[in-house]
């Protein structure tokens, strides 16, 4: 197994992306009376990124290629943890403000840790006690770095 | 003169209780970054920016860049006693220095690396406190044209420099540049790239693309990995013998230059100063045959090549603004969230700040040698903390320290996305820092550009015309030729083989 297929697969999201951004830019001003326009730079470089893409994709294509390292592919295992930490990273912005950052935290952290951790339940319920009501009172009561408080006041 | 009287102001203020304190926080959250495996010092020290808004910009300054070399510090002892390098450019460290714990001569190899660290930064500071006035006058007279060919000399050092590939590094580069488009154009005020979305009309902000890119990105990669292992190393006899300090005697004396010098140029990353100085002191030794089985001098060289390394790099970023390295893109950042833009204004405007800030990191340095000697058995045991509560850790740092800045969720969403980026171009072997650095670089660059083709009314030849300008630009263009060659002969000589 060879690294042929993800590069050319990733030189062709970033020749897409190239493309994507060289047509938004032509929508913007490109050249003004006073010198280059907002669009110019963002297209320049999207051709420079274009460029590079299909360098890409031909050095993977015609060139040698890279062994695919044996942990490359993640398995079921690896994937199920980092979704698993996406979901929460995802709940925590959308329950933060409603909720307010102690609930939303206190439950995040025990999710995580009970998903990931591995500890047993009382370390891992004082850990996310710590990290959610103990880092609450440190960064909104003393450092004063405002944190939501929710419907509910926590 | 002039320097040393403005150094001893800069004493006077960096040795007030308060800055002294957080200099002392920022050592030891810096130690403890550096030890604890998966938080780079990238991460952690935009974790701590939060905390930073909260106190004056001095003292934040100040904190922020001992985390800075306090990871360099730090990086080293999970080298040493597990084999795991804390932090990239301690990874040399591993060779000899697990060979000398298996050995039983941990504490040796760790108070070798703490001296040799303590001389190489100390000497650095030194040299940044020589040539910051000189160098930031010459740079006084510079202007668009000559700011926008000197950006570009950072930015090919970057790309010719990082990763194993110029085609990846390029890639990562142009799409730092990209990123940095989203937002209000720094010239006419349009927006760009916003998509309707008013959250994006000041662009995205670095912790949160930092954050995601090294700290989300960084524990997705760990936890797909598996990586939950706890460790319980030993230490024995913490001081050197005399036969030790003997033979890394000279390892530091070289290993200061090498680092000094290479820290002078943005984008030569951590680790190569590292990896120069190990080949080094196997190529002058008389038994280069017993590198990796636990030679001293494999640990004394680079570890002090490491730190000088890391203090000279603020060379540039003090004096000319240019980052050399993710961490010290962000300590730009920091700067310049306090209204403060590192470059020769810098000095001008702000010269009490700027030479606090430089005799904190000879007081830093101190610091650091006093923490990291008899400190080491307790910096063992945070070894300990299991990797299922250090991502806890991590998570909750990052969603207080991403949100905090602007009180945004969406803010938070950001660093998700671009924490799936970092984890993508981990696995796809695309180099992170050449991105980060282009990111902060971009509209500075950008406004180079365009104010240099309003002077002159569009004329691009402005660039070339200016002398100033034009020999910086040939110096970045032989950079980037230089990198392709190598790059070249490299694809050619694996064919070959």
């Amino acid at each position: 197994m060879t690294m042929r297929r993800p590069y050319q697969i990733a030189g062709s999201l970033f020749l897409l992306m190239a493309v994507l951004v060289g047509w938004q830019s032509l929508t913007m001003k490109f050249y003004t009376h006073l010198g280059p326009g907002p669009g110019f730079f963002p297209f320049w470089l999207a051709v420079a990124l274009g460029v590079v893409s299909i360098v890409m994709i031909a050095q993977s294509t015609f060139g040698p290629s890279e062994p695919m390292p044996a942990d490359f592919r993640p398995t079921r295992g690896g994937v199920l943890r980092m979704a698993t930490v996406v979901v929460t990273l995802a709940a925590t912005a959308a329950l933060l403000e409603p909720l307010g950052f102690r609930l939303t935290m206190f439950a995040a952290l025990l999710f995580l840790l009970a998903a990931l951790g591995r500890q047993v339940w009382f370390v891992t319920v004082l850990i996310a006690a710590a990290g959610s009501f103990g880092a609450f009172q440190v960064f909104d009561g003393w450092l004063r770095v405002a944190l939501p408080t929710g419907v509910f006041g926590l | 003169m002039e320097s040393l009287e403005l150094l001893m102001g800069g004493f006077a203020t960096a040795l007030q209780p308060g800055n002294l304190l957080f200099a002392l926080i920022g050592c030891t959250l810096g130690t403890l970054i550096g030890v604890l495996p998966g938080i780079g010092p990238a991460a952690g020290t935009a974790i701590l920016i939060p905390i930073a808004m909260a106190i004056s910009p001095t003292s934040a300054i100040i904190m922020l860049a001992a985390i800075y070399y306090g990871a360099m510090y730090g990086g080293t002892i999970t080298s040493v006693l597990i084999n795991t390098p804390g932090e990239a450019a301690s990874a040399v460290t591993c060779l000899d220095g697990y060979a000398m714990a298996k050995q039983g001569r941990a504490g040796a190899a760790l108070a070798v690396a703490a001296i040799g660290s303590f001389v190489g930064g100390t000497v650095a500071v030194g040299g940044l406190v020589l040539v910051a006035l000189p160098l930031t006058r010459f740079a006084l007279r510079f202007g668009p044209p000559e700011f926008f060919a000197l950006m570009i000399v950072g930015l090919s050092l970057v790309t010719g420099l990082a990763g194993r590939s110029l085609v990846r590094a390029l890639l990562s580069a142009i799409l730092g540049l990209m990123i940095a488009q989203v937002g209000i154009d720094p010239v006419m005020g349009a927006p760009r790239f916003t998509f309707g979305h008013v959250e994006l009309m000041d662009g995205f902000g670095i912790v949160p693309v930092v954050m995601g890119v090294f700290g989300i990105g960084e524990i997705l990669f760990n936890v797909e990995a598996g990586a939950m292992a706890v460790f319980s190393p030993q230490i024995s006899r913490l001081m050197p013998s005399r036969a030790d300090l003997d033979a890394s005697k000279w390892p530091i004396v070289r290993g200061t230059v090498v680092g000094f010098l290479m820290g002078l140029i943005p984008g030569v990353g951590a680790i190569v100063p590292t990896f120069v100085s190990y080949a080094m002191e196997k190529r002058l030794s008389k038994t280069p045959e017993r590198f990796g089985t636990g030679m001293i001098e494999g640990v004394a060289g680079p570890e002090t090549a490491n730190n000088a390394y890391a203090n000279a790099a603020l060379i540039p970023l003090f004096t000319l603004g240019i980052p050399g390295s993710p961490t010290t893109a962000i300590l730009m950042g920091a700067f310049m969230m306090n209204g403060l833009v590192p470059g020769p204004m810098l000095f001008k405007e702000h010269g009490e700040f700027a030479w606090a800030v430089i005799a904190s990191l000879y007081i830093g340095n101190i610091i650091l040698v006093i923490l990291n000697l008899p400190l080491i058995p307790l910096w063992v045991k945070f070894l300990k903390i299991p990797y299922g509560i250090l991502m806890a850790i991590v998570f909750g740092f990052s969603v207080i320290g991403v949100y905090s800045l602007n009180s945004s969720v969406f803010d938070i969403g950001i660093m998700l996305g671009f924490g799936i980026i970092g984890y993508a171009f981990r696995k796809m072997d695309i180099p992170l820092a050449p991105m980060i650095l282009t990111f902060v670089l971009g509209p500075l660059m950008e406004r180079g550009l365009r104010q240099s083709l309003e002077m002159s009314q569009g004329d691009i030849s402005i660039l070339v015309t200016r002398p100033l300008s034009a020999t910086l630009l040939v110096i970045a263009t032989l950079v980037i030729v230089s990198s392709m060659f190598r790059a070249f002969s490299a694809v050619k000589g694996d064919t070959e083989v």
